[in-house]
């Protein structure tokens, strides 16, 4: 498996992408930290759904891309439907041999893949409109990120973004030495990327040492710091953060009101 | 223009060169977590049904980068910081199907990893510490996915943790002494205090300031 490059398109467009990248991390942190303690589905089905259309509609993402962006986030929720319809004791509604499916098992686990949706798509937001650049000046302005730290993780998301080419670069030149098979084919497999793992581990070190240098080089360290380019934080962040936490909570308590909200009693 | 809020503070003793080392094995982790999922999504599709249960598998690997952070490093909170690290490189620029709780689980993977080192104050790198650390590595984490994830209560808790605890010590301990063995053998870490411990403090090459201790 070649690794295709691990960069989303960003897209320069849609008001999301103009919103504070703290913000933003911030909000999705609370989401995911919200939806660990609800285990009904329909609470999560209606986040998903006011989730993606708010998503859709601030990021102007082609559907193709959002719908591409789903499939891991899909698999792994099937993932988890299937083996807690399977495995959790309860109610049965299907029987066949040593596979039975119970409600219980079908609520807790729709309601856990419903979570990983909801999650995905506001990560698939929150990466298509984030620069990462800017969101690392962002933390280091907006929440109190040491400098240095900040500018050692900018200098490892540059290395993220040609670590694909790296890996290609190493997978080659791994090839064109390697003895053949008996047969005439490359030697791949699991051993075969383990090696190109492993190189890559070594050379990313030895980069890294020389980066430090250059960092310390141009005076990485010293405070206080100066930052040229401010990441904006306007009234329109704040007006986000409420909104999301309003539909948020108007969401759980309608739920809640209309008796589907459970929480971690449902396991029970 | 705008400096920086906050008082000056004392330089920590945390060098720069160490910070970057930590970043660069959050990055590369980072990356061969990425590249690998996507192995664990062909493999979890291939179980079908039992494939919920192939992430303890291989929930070791996930362990890796705190032991070699620690080994390489060896002071306080490396492996901590390191896992945090790489989760956040894993959440914020790959995407992650479990969103920024990552961050979470990875801080209490860390502190599992690095206590038996911290036991031995930073002094002891046999495999029993290693697989130990794998151990705890695995458990700790395992008790907050299982509640995260509703595990409680389904037929299938016990099987899972066991799993779960052997490929932590396989690949979150045992792996990671390997891989750490390997690195310093190379001798691009022999600037690092694995180096130093390795050569000597007399013999520290070119006789750098970056080698004498903090």
């Amino acid at each position: 498996m070649t690794a295709a490059p691990p960069v989303w398109p960003l897209t320069a467009g849609g008001t999301l992408a103009r919103r504070n990248p703290t913000v933003k991390l911030a909000l999705l942190f609370v989401v995911s930290l919200v939806l660990v303690f609800i285990f009904d589905p329909v609470t999560p089905a209606a986040l998903y759904l006011v989730a993606l259309a708010a998503i859709g509609s601030s990021t102007r993402l082609a559907v193709k891309t959002m719908a591409l962006g789903h499939v891991p986030f899909l698999a792994f929720g099937l993932g988890i439907l299937v083996v807690n319809a399977l495995s959790r004791p309860g109610r049965v509604l299907w029987e066949a041999g040593p596979l039975r499916v119970t409600v219980e098992g079908l609520s807790v686990g729709g309601s856990l893949a419903l979570r990983t949706l909801v999650i995905g798509v506001l990560a698939i937001g929150f990466i298509v409109s984030t620069d990462g650049v800017a969101l690392m000046g962002s933390l280091h302005q907006h929440a109190r990120l040491g400098s240095r730290i900040t500018y050692a993780v900018l200098a490892g998301y540059r290395m993220l973004q040609e670590m694909p080419r790296e890996w290609q670069t190493i997978r080659q030149a791994h090839a064109v030495r390697a003895p053949l098979r008996p047969d005439g084919s490359l030697p791949g497999g699991l051993s075969a990327h383990g090696r190109a793992a492993y190189t890559l581990l070594v050379v990313s070190v030895r980069k890294g040492e020389r980066m430090a240098q250059s960092l310390e080089a141009r005076g990485l360290g010293l405070t206080p710091r100066t930052v040229w380019r401010k990441v904006p934080l306007l009234r329109a962040d704040w007006l986000m953060a409420g909104a999301v936490i309003l539909v948020l909570g108007g969401i759980a308590y309608l739920s809640h009101v209309l008796g589907f909200l459970e929480g971690y009693g449902a396991l029970r | 223009m705008s400096t920086s809020s906050g008082p000056a503070r004392a330089r920590s003793s945390w060098s720069l060169k160490d910070l970057v080392l930590l970043v660069v094995l959050g990055v590369v982790f980072g990356f061969l977590y990425w590249v690998f999922v996507q192995a664990w999504t062909g493999l979890s599709i291939l179980m079908g049904p039992l494939g919920d249960l192939s992430q303890h598998l291989l929930a070791g690997t996930w362990l890796l980068v705190a032991p070699i952070a620690i080994a390489i490093v060896q002071r306080p909170f490396a492996g901590v910081i390191a896992e945090v690290l790489a989760s956040v490189i894993e959440v914020v620029f790959l995407g992650s199907a479990v969103g920024p709780l990552l961050f979470i689980a990875a801080a209490i993977q860390g502190i599992g990893s690095e206590l038996p080192f911290a036991a031995t104050r930073y002094r002891s790198y046999g495999w029993m510490i290693y697989a130990l650390s794998g151990l705890l590595g695995a458990g700790l984490v395992f008790f907050y996915s299982a509640f995260r994830s509703g595990w409680y209560g389904q037929d299938l808790f016990l099987t899972r943790l066991v799993i779960h605890l052997i490929s932590g010590v396989v690949f979150g301990g045992l792996l990671a002494k390997v891989i750490v063995d390997a690195l310093a053998k190379t001798g691009v870490v022999d600037n690092f205090a694995i180096g130093r411990a390795r050569l000597g403090e007399d013999q520290c090459p070119l006789n750098r300031p970056c080698c004498s201790t903090a």
